[in-house]
Order: C-alpha cells, then sequence, then structure tokens
C-alpha cells in the first residue's frame, strides 16, 4: 500500500446554521483514481474547494503529501493540479499560450517549459491547434486543453470535476483514455462524475457521501454490494402483479422500492429474491447486478425522505 | 497572505503579467481610442468651449481656458482608466471569462488577483495619461496651451499613484453589482459626478467648509490641482502631499474591503 498523497481528516463546513460536509475522512494515494460520488447538495463542491484551499474548512485537517495544508500553503499548491467543470481557459491567449500563461502562476518555475507545453500538447493530440485560439476547439479539445493546463506544472494530485459533462460519447472515451494514462504516471487522481460507468470504470475506491457524510467508501463492487445488495429486480410497468410486489417487498423491510418511468426497481437480497420467486412465481421481472445508478437513486430517494 | 502586503508577492504581479500581455496583444485597439478621447475634449472643451471664455486667474498667473483644461484631462484620464477597467474589464474577466477561477485553481491567492487588476488598472491610467501628455504637448507647440513640458513626465507616476485607489475603489463594485447592466449606478452615479466636480474641467469653491474638507479627500481633486500646479506653475504646492494622503485613505479600505467583497463573491467563503 502507498502512502497517500493526499489525506483528509475529520472535514467539516458549515453555511449558517446548515452543515454542509459533516467529520468526513477521505484519501488519495499515488496512481490511483477516487471517485467522489453523491447526489446534487451532498456536499461534493464544498468538499473539493475546501482541497483545493478555496474556503478553509471549519474543523479538520488536509494533507497533501503528508504535510498539513494549512501550514504549507503554497507547497500544497504547487502539488495540485485543478480541473474545475467550468471552462475558465483563458480565451485572450492561444492553445499553447493558456499553458504557458497558466505555467507562469507557479514556483518553483516549471524546468523546460517549452519542453513541457510541446509534451502536453503532443499527448493531448492539441498540437495542431497550438497557435489558434481556444475558440476554435471543439467541447471534448477544450476539455483535453483545460486537463493539460491542470497539469503543466507537474502536480502529484489531480482533481477532475466532471470531466466529460456535456461530452459526446467518443469524446468521453478518449477523455477516460488521458486519465487513465495520468494514473499509470503515477498522479493521484480525484474524480467527480455523475456517469455511473465512468466512476465505476476509471475508479479504484469511491466515497459516496450523502449530507456531507461519507455513506460509503471502498472499491465499486464492494460500495455497491454493501449499499444495495445482491440483486436488483426490476418489474415492468404492464406487470399486473407489481402493486402488490412492492407491497410484499416494503412489508419485508426493502426501503429502496423505487419506481422509475413506471417500473419498480428495488435491490434485493439472495434470500428476497429467492421469497419471492416462491411468493410471485407467475409474475415477470427482471434481474441484474446493482450499479451506481441503483446507489444513487437509493441515495436520492433517501435525501428526499431526509428533507 | 495579507491582503495589503500581497502587493509585493510575486502572484500579484503575475495577474499583472497576464493582463499587460493580453494589453500588448490588442495594443492598437487599446492605444488608438483613448488617444482620440483627449483630443475631442481639447477640441470641444480647451478650443470650442474656451473660445467662449476669458482668460483665468490660477493662483496668481493668469491663463487660458485650454491651459486650464489640460491638466484637468490628466486628473479626468488618471481617474477614468483605472477606475472603469477596474469596473468593466475586471468584471468581464471574473464573471464571462472565469479567468480568476482558472486563476485561483494554481498557487495565485485572491489577495493577489485584487492586487493585479489594481496594479494593472493603475498602469493602464499611466499609458493613457501618457497619451494625453502627448496631446498636450501638441497643442502647446501649436500654441494652443501654455504649459511646463518638462513637468509633464511625472504626471505619469502621478496618475498611477492616484490609480490605485481608483482602481481598488472600483474593484468594490465588481464584487458586488449582480449584473454588468448595474455598472450603471458607479459609472452615472460616482464616475460621472466626480470627474467633473474635481476641478478637472472648471473650478469648484465650494461655500461651505465642510465641502471644502471633503475636497480634500478626493483624490481626483488632488491629482488634478497637483498636475495643475506642476504644469502651470512648476509647483504642485501643497496638493502632492494631499495626493498622496488621499491616495492612502481610499486605497487601504478600499483594497480591504475588496479582497473581503471578492472572497464571497468569487469562492464563496
Amino acid at each position: 500500500m502507498t502512502t497517500a498523497i493526499l489525506e483528509a481528516r475529520d472535514l467539516t463546513k458549515s453555511y449558517g446554521d446548515r452543515v454542509v460536509v459533516d467529520h468526513l475522512d477521505l484519501s488519495c494515494r499515488r496512481g490511483t483514481v477516487l471517485g467522489l460520488l453523491g447526489p446534487n447538495g451532498a456536499g461534493k463542491t464544498t468538499t473539493l474547494r475546501m482541497l483545493y484551499g478555496f474556503v478553509p474548512p471549519d474543523e479538520g485537517t488536509i494533507y497533501y503529501g503528508g504535510k498539513r495544508f494549512s501550514e504549507n500553503r503554497a507547497e500544497a499548491k504547487r502539488m495540485i493540479g485543478v480541473s474545475t467543470q467550468d471552462d475558465s481557459l483563458d480565451y485572450d491567449f492561444t492553445v499553447a499560450q493558456n499553458l504557458l500563461i497558466y505555467a507562469s502562476y507557479f514556483r518553483p518555475r516549471v524546468e523546460n517549459l517549452e519542453g513541457r507545453v510541446a509534451e502536453l500538447l503532443e499527448r493531448f493530440d492539441l498540437t495542431p491547434y497550438a497557435n489558434e485560439s481556444p475558440h476554435v476547439l471543439s467541447g471534448g479539445y477544450v476539455r483535453r486543453l483545460l486537463i493539460a493546463r491542470s497539469i503543466v506544472h507537474r502536480p502529484s494530485v489531480l482533481f477532475l470535476d466532471e470531466p466529460t459533462t456535456g461530452l459526446d460519447p467518443s469524446a468521453r472515451l478518449d477523455v477516460w483514455e488521458l486519465i487513465d494514462g495520468m494514473r499509470a504516471d503515477g498522479l493521484g487522481i480525484v474524480l467527480t462524475t455523475h456517469y455511473m460507468d465512468e466512476a465505476e470504470r476509471l475508479s479504484d475506491e469511491l466515497l459516496v457521501i450523502h449530507e456531507g457524510r461519507n455513506v460509503v467508501h471502498g472499491e465499486p463492487h464492494r460500495v455497491i454490494d454493501s449499499v444495495l445488495g445482491d440483486h436488483v429486480i426490476i418489474v415492468p410497468r404492464a406487470e399486473p402483479a407489481r402493486e402488490d410486489i412492492a407491497a410484499w417487498l416494503r412489508d419485508r423491510g426493502a426501503e429502496q422500492v423505487a419506481t422509475v418511468l413506471g417500473e419498480l426497481r428495488v435491490p434485493v437480497s439472495k434470500e428476497d429474491l429467492a421469497a419471492l420467486t416462491a411468493r410471485f412465481g407467475e409474475a415477470t421481472w427482471q434481474v441484474r447486478p446493482p450499479n451506481l445508478d441503483d446507489l444513487f437513486i437509493a441515495l436520492a430517494r433517501r435525501n428526499g425522505r431526509s428533507r | 497572505m495579507g491582503s495589503l502586503t500581497a502587493v509585493a508577492n510575486w502572484r500579484s504581479w503575475a495577474v499583472f503579467r497576464r493582463n499587460a500581455l493580453v494589453y500588448l496583444r490588442n495594443w492598437r485597439t487599446a492605444v488608438i481610442p483613448p488617444a482620440m478621447e483627449p483630443v475631442i475634449f481639447f477640441l470641444a472643451f480647451g478650443i470650442g468651449f474656451g473660445g467662449f471664455i476669458e482668460d483665468l486667474d490660477y493662483r496668481g498667473t493668469m491663463i487660458n481656458y485650454a491651459t486650464y483644461v489640460a491638466p484637468g484631462l490628466i486628473a479626468y484620464t488618471g481617474f477614468g482608466t483605472p477606475y472603469y477597467e477596474a469596473l468593466y474589464s475586471a468584471y468581464v474577466r471574473m464573471f464571462y471569462q472565469k479567468t480568476w477561477d482558472g486563476i485561483l485553481a494554481t498557487q495565485v491567492e485572491l489577495p493577489s488577483v485584487v492586487w493585479g487588476e489594481i496594479l494593472w488598472g493603475a498602469v493602464r491610467g499611466m499609458v493613457n495619461i501618457s497619451i494625453v501628455a502627448v496631446v498636450i504637448t501638441v497643442f502647446d507647440l501649436l500654441g494652443v496651451v501654455d504649459v511646463k513640458l518638462e513637468f509633464l513626465v511625472f504626471m505619469p507616476m502621478l496618475g498611477f499613484v492616484a490609480g490605485c485607489a481608483f482602481a481598488s475603489f472600483a474593484l468594490i463594485f465588481t464584487a458586488t453589482v449582480p449584473a454588468i447592466d448595474h455598472m450603471n449606478y458607479p459609472v452615472f452615479l460616482i464616475g460621472w459626478p466626480v470627474s467633473l466636480v474635481s476641478n478637472t474641467f472648471f473650478p469648484v469653491e465650494p461655500q461651505s467648509a465642510a465641502l471644502r474638507a471633503l475636497m480634500q479627500l478626493n483624490p481626483v481633486y488632488q491629482l488634478a490641482e497637483c498636475a495643475r500646479g506642476l504644469l502651470v506653475l512648476g509647483n504642485p504646492g501643497s496638493h502632492l502631499l494631499g495626493l498622496l494622503g488621499s491616495t492612502a485613505l481610499f486605497l487601504v479600505p478600499c483594497t480591504l474591503l475588496s479582497v473581503r467583497l471578492t472572497r464571497r463573491r468569487v469562492l464563496g467563503d
């Protein structure tokens, strides 16, 4: 097990009376991707803003490379790269100049900057656009440039905030490849995304937060198993026994009975599935492994109830 | 990083450098219009309007109206350039272009972003005052105005000092207006009145002692009188001290407030 390059303990942040992040722990190791997930309003953005150093935590400590962020701020900020969700490219400059000007915001200065910029342009397939304005870039290439810019100073930790939002499937896959490559280079990556397949495929570990608290943390399949169980059954809208099945499952203690476009979706254990089959043998339903979509739906419903 | 000491930090100058590089890329459009404005003002006020006005007594020296207006144009430019740069251009960088978001994701801290904008606004003021100085020189050689040309070289420096105060003041509005349309308030309710009632284009001599004292705190007035004293008499009198004092009086609280308000707006803290 490699040492965590980023570690946060007991992070807490409140705005007024509202606790947005509540004693949250997280860590990210070199060469791994930590997927930070949670429904809207779960506290992801505030957590990231504390980790970037935009806002100070009310309680808790952040360490980069084993050193306290609050006491080694400049050094720590030299270690991190941030690719925010919003397009914050500098459209007054060309593609290559975006990398050069961004590097000027770091000390010690980036060694062999010209070489570094050429290397990134090549790696991110941006060389043909080096002297063009970013205005000519497609959405996928804008995202490439944002990511390239965030690592121009050779950071140790990279924050990717919804890096594929708004991209077409092909561009998404390209970004996945780039992320995978950066992980292989030894970067510790903190990834937030609303695409569940992306989180499952890219993350070595997932941290699911809900109402500012750590709901579950671990390898993707373990996270899903621990919250949802073994299977998800999907009862179609046209199934006459649909309501009876829902009621029966609720009686057996199923908390996460969700309806999606008229379909009933319920995570169940092996035992419940066996009992359901025995009780509603004539009914029609599908069974599949649970995924992060199910987890999100479950968390969102839990969130709705708690409000 | 302290909100005031950040001025000396490399980060502030990195932000300044970024703005300067953009300016240099667009130097034609950045230089020609500001050069035209004082020419138009000179033609309209100095020659056109001035033709109807008799010579004025300025601290015991009779001068024509165009000569009176020339230092006023220095003050007007020294105020307007950093003020509007820090209002509009900074707002565009903050809100529309999200340039500050990108910068803040680096080692640059928020006080340095604010200082980078203050310094850049003040240097823009210096550049435009230099252009006005060239225009004044031309009119002096044509005999339209009669100023001590050797003192023109000090005008950009005076403009830089006062420009820091004007830019820091403007950034308070940049950090607070909900949308760019709301810039009309600081432009029309503050910018225009202040630039007109500060002895720029006509002398203002209020009867009330309180108003006269208030004028002493106005850096635009101090800049106009300091420039006029130097260009007409070769002596700024007490206005050099007045300029430094009123600038400090504006700059310190306005910078502290700008940093605080910008932090709340941009970082949500």
